[in-house]
């Protein structure tokens, strides 16, 4: 009896392991191979799906040519494209930090090109040797949660953030988010190195708390964690959409005051690339009026071209900008990494 | 005359020993030696190579005093993320082996479930839960309280979440043990006046060694190379320092030279545990010993039942129940599903093959290191249990460099996936095939090859229907770990090609929990499902037997 019940099992048992084994031989078959090949543009974008999607597939529908997309972190992206640098397989890299490119373009990866497009864009906002170029900005804003700051204790300059009433109350992402190593080297920059290193321990000892990424800071900010983070303009937006209780600041606004960092998102293309004209097509096309429309508007990046609408995001024109070019930013950083071990 | 035909079968079984000495050296062997050598090792090499060549400058990130503490801390975490998954899978482990608890079978198979649920998704149900504005700290404060009470972030949490998550390794290797073992000693040690407890500290607890170590050793190593929940729950490791050299400072150097020390803990920790091993010899698991005693519970059974309940509480209900929250309705559940099926086939078939590959080279490495004691077998189990050490994204990188130079054509396929999950959780199926082949009496196999049968013949008909359970077992912890794997994956994918964990992640930067949520628990509904009828017909058979 117990005999047969086990072959019984046995008989059910292999029977569904079969149906397994023949279901998975089957499939792959039934889907296309996922080789690159299949495809006549590789973008690894360091963007958001959610933001960088839409883009492509108008450009699909455009140009009739095929796009693969490789969604992924700015830095885990560029590490690939270094590392793939002998066979190169991304045609374009798309950036959320101008300094990532000046890395690549360092490295000798970039393939220099000067879409016609770019004429308009601001000099700040693009690689003089034509290695990339940017296509939308965001603003190095202080954040701070309605519910905790009152209004007349709203900071007007990250300097105000060493005071004693903030203790303990900060955010900000560490420097493994490349914006806010971008904005402490701008700090260095301006402020030389001795008033930084000063101005950053203050803050440390203020309690400030380095956190993973943006994403934290302005979540904490929203649910009350913190009272005020030092994070990226499009955060702000981005907490105003999920209904929290957040407003902003452009600090440093004054004469005298050194103005508000922009970083800009960038688009490049990979020296060897495969597909170079439809890289170039590519390229043109994110300067173009549409593609920019929906850059801006999916993730309220700030519009580096004039004549775009910026939605409900504070214009270029509308502050005063701290002025210092990415590549002196990017040969601080080194220095930078070794002033800030903290962070 | 009864002497003599034993004296002739230990004959016969010299000479097939003889033969099979012979036979382990043989082309075929070799040939699998070198392949899978070749194919583990390659990734290590490159990495040592890019170590040396940076000279006195690429290793003077050692002379860090920091890097101490960074070691400390790891291990810290691990030693301490294995003691919690003990306390937590020992007990019911003995509950539902050994006592007459009700309903234990279905338990015992819902309490290895967390091994479907990733732990960078458990550690984000925790944060929803524990943070410092999570639910318990909304709650606390709208009683009155005031500051958190709890904060997952940190050294703890870390403990908390990575322990809750590996516990069933525990479970699986003890429960077995405790299902196999011999109650005549037990009954022994009763016999002699011992108490219930006292034997099973003196006599169970001692037998179970070997499997507690094997169960601690695979928690212990998940958590030194884990990345996606310290990383959620904010504790420096050696794998976030990685991770942070790479990706800030594009160090590659000294990414490598972490790397390396990482792996040389790795395999001190491995060696360790060998030796720990080796002084002893394994019991073995024969046809023919008695099914366990079963105690009756009586008025304990409400406290056992309670003690089962909490753990897997902790570790299945809440973080689904969570999960199902947050994803708001069972449309946007069907829409994900639907939308994302492309995504679930790729993983699903990418860890089926993975998982099968890793089954067959599991089994072969395990064989030749079981049957052939010589040094070969040292390095080819040396060289397969790297997978373990190496975090997924320094495996990703190595695996970039030298595919795209060397094998360009496999480079940017999906093959490069499969290698990667095939690389990383190889020790897993090399493991379970060897804790298969120990259990079976290498006699068996020398009488049936002293009945000229071939050795394939051997291992076909009286070697493979034994350890079959055995491979089965690997082959799911592969497919598990494989269904799971991100680091690698996310380096790895070609243009276009997303697993499940790399929407989970795209979800959770883009801030859409409700689609992560969703995503998740396909994810560990498709995991959970085949574990789920593997440990029930486990059960069942041990039943029948």
């Amino acid at each position: 009896m117990v005999h047969i019940r086990r072959l019984m099992f046995e008989f059910r048992f292999v029977r569904l392991v079969s149906c397994w084994a023949v279901l998975f031989a089957v499939l792959p078959l039934a889907h296309e191979p996922a080789s690159a090949s299949a495809f006549e543009l590789v973008v690894y974008s360091g963007r958001k799906e959610s933001a960088i999607k839409p883009v492509v597939e108008l450009f699909e529908r455009e140009t009739g040519i095929k796009v693969a997309l490789k969604v992924g972190k700015t830095s885990g992206l560029a590490n690939e494209i270094l590392h793939e640098r002998q066979r190169p397989r991304a045609d374009i890299f798309i950036a959320t930090e101008a300094g990532v490119c000046e890395i690549l373009a360092k490295e000798g990866v970039l393939e220099a090109y000067a879409s016609a497009g770019a004429r308009a864009i601001p000099v700040e906002h693009k690689s003089a040797r034509g290695l990339w170029t940017g296509i939308s900005g965001r603003a190095r804003v202080i954040i701070y949660n309605k519910n905790l700051v009152k209004s007349d204790d709203i900071p007007s300059s990250v300097l105000d953030l060493t005071d004693a009433k903030w203790k303990g109350k900060i955010a900000i992402a560490g420097t493994r988010e490349r914006t806010t190593l971008a904005w402490l080297s701008a700090l260095v920059g301006t402020m030389g190195e001795a008033k930084a290193k000063a101005y950053i321990d203050t803050l440390l000892e203020n309690g400030m708390k380095v956190l993973p990424d943006n994403s934290d800071v302005w979540r904490g900010v929203g649910s009350g964690e913190f009272a005020v983070g030092l994070t990226n303009s499009p955060n702000y937006h981005l907490a105003l959409e999920a209904n929290l209780p957040v407003g902003v600041v452009y600090p440093d606004q004054g004469p005298r005051e050194m103005g508000v960092l922009i970083n800009p998102n960038a688009v490049a293309i990979v020296k060897g690339a495969k597909n170079l004209d439809q890289a170039k097509r590519f390229a043109d096309f994110l300067l173009s009026k549409p593609a920019q429309e929906l850059l801006v508007k999916h993730a309220f990046e700030i519009p580096l071209l004039p004549g775009i609408d910026p939605g409900p995001v504070k214009p270029l024109s509308g502050f005063k900008a701290l002025q210092i070019n990415q590549e002196r930013l990017a040969d601080l950083e080194e220095r930078t990494l070794s002033l800030f071990p903290g962070l | 005359m009864v002497s003599s035909d034993a004296q002739h079968a230990e004959l016969g079984g010299l000479g097939a020993l003889w033969r099979s000495q012979r036979m382990g050296s043989g082309p075929t062997a070799v040939a699998g030696a070198v392949l899978i050598i070749l194919l583990t090792a390659s990734p290590l090499a490159a990495l040592v190579i890019s170590v040396f060549t940076g000279g006195v400058k690429a290793v003077s990130i050692l002379a860090d005093s920091s890097i101490l503490w960074l070691i400390a801390r790891t291990m810290l975490l691990a030693a301490l993320a294995t003691l919690w998954a003990m306390i937590l899978g020992l007990p019911p482990a003995w509950i539902l082996t050994r006592t007459d608890l009700p309903g234990r079978r279905m338990l015992l198979a819902v309490a290895v479930l967390p091994l479907a649920i990733p732990p960078y998704i458990g550690a984000f149900t925790y944060i929803t839960l524990l943070g410092p504005v999570g639910w318990v700290n909304g709650a606390y404060q709208a009683m009155g309280g005031s500051g958190p009470i709890v904060n997952i972030y940190g050294l703890w949490g870390g403990v908390f979440v990575l322990g809750l998550f590996t516990y069933p390794y525990i479970l699986l290797m003890a429960g077995s043990a405790l299902k196999g073992s011999d109650p005549a000693l037990e009954e022994a040690a009763r016999a002699v006046g011992l108490g219930p407890i006292d034997a099973f500290r003196r006599v169970t607890l001692p037998l179970l060694r070997p499997s507690l170590l094997a169960g601690g050793l695979l928690v212990f190593l998940y958590a030194l190379s884990d990345f996606g929940a310290v990383s959620l729950l904010r504790v420096t490791t050696f794998t976030t320092e990685i991770f942070h050299q790479l990706n800030t400072r594009f160090d590659q150097q000294n990414a490598a030279v972490l790397s390396t020390v990482l792996i040389l803990i790795t395999a001190m920790v491995l060696i360790a545990q060998r030796g720990s091993l080796g002084r002893r010899s394994f019991v073995q698991r024969r046809s023919g010993v008695r099914p366990p005693t079963i105690y009756p519970l009586g008025r304990w059974k409400v406290p056992a039942l309670c003690c089962t309940y909490i753990v897997l509480g902790g570790s299945v209900f809440l973080p689904v129940t969570l999960l199902f929250y947050q994803t708001g309705s069972t449309t946007s559940l069907l829409h994900t599903l639907i939308t994302g099926h492309q995504f679930l086939w790729n993983s699903l078939w990418t860890a089926t093959v993975a998982a099968t590959a890793a089954s067959g080279l599991g089994l072969f490495v395990a064989y030749l290191a079981q049957r052939r004691r010589g040094l070969a077998g040292v390095f080819v189990v040396s060289a397969t249990q790297l997978g373990y050490a190496v975090p997924g994204t320094v495996l990703g990188l190595s695996l970039i460099l030298l595919y795209n130079a060397y094998l360009p054509w496999v480079y940017g396929t999906a093959a490069m996936v499969i290698l990667g999950y095939l690389l990383r959780f190889l020790p897993q199926a090399v493991q379970s095939s060897t804790a298969a082949l120990v259990q079976v009496d290498s006699n068996l196999e020398e009488a049936a090859r002293s009945l000229g049968r071939s050795i394939w013949q051997a291992l076909r008909e009286v070697i493979f229907p034994l350890i079959r359970p055995g491979i089965a077992g690997g082959w799911m912890l592969v497919f598990i770990s494989s269904m799971k794997e991100l680091a690698a994956t996310l380096l790895l994918r070609p243009a276009g090609f997303d697993t499940l964990p790399v929407r989970i992640w795209i979800a959770s930067i883009e801030v859409d929990y409700a689609g992560a949520a969703a995503t998740s628990l396909i994810l560990i509904a498709i995991t959970a499902l085949p574990l789920f009828l593997i440990t029930r017909r486990d059960a069942t058979l041990s039943r029948l037997d």
